[in-house]
């Protein structure tokens, strides 16, 4: 677990991921692959899922494809410079989105503070647009970063 | 006429709560306070005696919620006892929720100890509820005997959220906001009477290497996420009752343009049951095991759709693909330049179909009338649509649980 952190920090400069993955690791939790992260992070969320991996290629993106032993299946897309600019869920319950978006998260904490309605989020902030909806036993989410969209990719494969 | 599904689990749970000990104070409170009510039911015997109908007919009401803070929340008031007890409490202001399965409390609001269950390994047995909305809802199991109008359900699972003293949530659970007090959740607790019988089945049911993070063995070192039986598992209250068993039928009145400050409807309990509850000119839209039927709009179908008097809007497609921009500063909600008309055909498992009208109003307008309920509030959801308490006004709808035979179909269904 430590080992697979470790590959994080030396792919990631930014002073801010590096904390981040300081603070998960001595919690000996491996992080997880997120939005704006790079491709070969999404290994360490098939550890933490202990799920299986399907890679799907389509036109000028790919699709990575963990489907855990509940039947949760994440998504995370993936540009041909080996970005991850969107991930979808598909699940019983919700994920821990503040990790999944990574770099994002702290943007989309801080929108959702302080809503009063009950259902459904939909947040905009930036280039980041995160949707959610669903009910017990049968959730859904999408989030993608317009900036990190290939080009010539719609937002609407983040499904 | 009475399904007997509910008092099988009833002796199963009668037969495991001997096993569980302890009980623990889940509030400052204090026991003896509040009302005490008879049980209301009487015993059939079984076979083909039809019980002697009880009052089967509880009061809702929509409104802004036990804080005012929120629109379009659905109340009820429950009533909850110690298991085998006179000591009982009403808490009002509880969450009326056909989106979500299970009694679940605020310890703020419970004034009276109830026994917390363990698990199989003599832990206490922790609870962990997500919610579209990205919040999440933790706490211990307990049981209690739920009485709703006159009908009596005995050592039901509930959960008790935020209960002081029980350990801290597990990282698994708290994904999102948490559902700590009133002003957060809008109400003292949530009343799930949607079509599953448990909070979430199988899934949990059953070791496996990864589990639901659902269910949480809570040892001294920490909250594991473990596999709960069926019967264990936190249930929709009226899949116990004695009799009306098999599903509510909910009725809210029709608004005016514009909304209105609150409104006042019925929540009935059992499908075919007693003369105010048959099933009768209505569609009957069989779901998936987890309540999803279709909708198709626009040529589009959309199979994850279901209704959601916990959801305060109409949910469904986004700004690009409806073509409706959402508001400005609360994007969760659309703000079309004004009220836009849609139908859509609704489809159940069982093929049958219909069409329904509603309305999309700006949001932002609706909310500075000042009033509280809408019929007309809508906003993006993800995956199928989302047809939320809007949709209830000036219907009647019935929801029928999994497995039972309800007005002589067998559940789960909705029909409207």
């Amino acid at each position: 677990m430590l080992a697979s952190c470790n590959v994080v920090v030396e792919s990631k400069q930014m002073r801010i991921i590096s904390t981040i993955v300081i603070l998960v690791c001595t919690s000996t939790i491996p992080a997880w692959a997120a939005l704006g992260q790079p491709h070969e992070s999404i290994k360490l969320d098939m550890q933490r899922m202990k799920g299986k991996l399907a890679t799907k290629e389509m036109p000028g993106y790919s699709v990575e494809e963990i489907t855990r032993g509940d039947g949760s299946v994440l998504r995370e897309f993936v540009s041909p410079q080996g970005q991850i600019f969107g991930i979808a869920w598909q699940g019983m319950t919700m994920p821990n989105l503040t990790q999944l978006l990574g770099p994002s998260g702290d943007a989309f904490q801080k929108a959702t503070q302080g809503t009063h309605h009950r259902g459904p989020l939909s947040v905009h902030v930036g280039d980041l647009v995160v949707e959610t909806g669903g009910h017990m036993r049968s959730f859904r989410v999408r989030a993608y970063r317009l900036d990190l969209l290939p080009r010539g990719i719609s937002e609407e494969v983040v499904q | 006429m009475s399904g007997p599904h509910g008092l099988m689990r009833l002796r199963a749970r009668q037969a495991w709560m001997l096993l569980a000990g302890g009980t623990v104070l889940l509030a400052t409170g204090g026991c003896g306070s509040g009302s005490s009510s008879g049980s209301g039911t009487t015993s059939s015997g079984g076979g083909t005696t039809t019980p002697t109908p009880v009052n089967n007919t509880l009061s809702i009401q929509a409104s802004s919620g036990a804080t005012n803070q929120f629109f379009n929340l659905l109340l009820t008031t429950v009533t909850i006892c110690v298991p085998g007890t006179g000591t009982c409490q009403n808490v009002p202001n509880v969450l009326v929720d056909t989106g979500s399965t299970g009694l679940r409390l605020l310890a703020s609001s419970l004034t009276i100890s109830l026994p917390m269950v363990s698990d199989s390994s003599g832990n206490p047995l922790g609870n962990c509820a997500a919610f579209a909305g990205n919040t999440y809802a933790w706490g211990p199991v307990a049981t209690a005997d739920v009485t709703l109008a006159g009908e009596t359900a005995s050592k039901v699972p509930i959960q008790v959220i935020n209960a002081s003293g029980f350990p801290v949530v597990p990282e698994a659970c708290s994904v999102g906001g948490t559902n700590t007090d009133a002003s957060s959740l809008g109400a003292n607790g949530i009343l799930g009477v949607g079509v599953t019988q448990q909070d979430c089945g199988s899934a949990c049911a059953t070791a496996a290497s990864e589990l639901p993070p659902i269910y949480f063995g809570c040892a001294s070192s920490g909250c594991v996420a473990e596999a709960v039986a069926l019967q264990q598992q936190l249930q929709n209250p009226v899949g116990l009752f004695p009799q009306d068993n098999n599903g509510v039928v909910i009725t809210l009145p029709a608004l005016d343009t514009g909304g209105d400050p609150s409104a006042s409807g019925s929540l009935v309990f059992g499908i075919g049951t007693q003369t105010d509850n048959s099933l009768i000119g209505v569609q009957v839209y069989t779901t998936d095991a987890n309540g999803n039927f279709s909708v198709t709009f626009n040529g589009s179908t959309y199979p994850g759709s279901f209704l959601d008097t916990g959801s305060n809007a109409f949910f469904f497609l986004n700004a690009t693909s409806l073509g409706v921009p959402t508001c400005p500063v609360n994007t969760s909600f659309y703000c079309p330049a004004s009220t836009v008309n849609y139908s859509a055909i609704t489809t159940g498992t069982n093929g049958a179909q219909n069409t329904i009208a509603f309305s999309i109003a700006n949001a932002n307008a609706l909310f500075n009338t000042g009033n509280n309920v809408f019929n007309d509030v809508g906003g993006p959801n993800v995956g199928g649509f989302d047809l939320g308490l809007p949709f209830f006004f000036g219907r009647t709808v019935y929801v029928a649980i999994e497995g039972a035979n309800a007005g002589g179909v067998t559940g789960p269904y909705y029909a409207f």
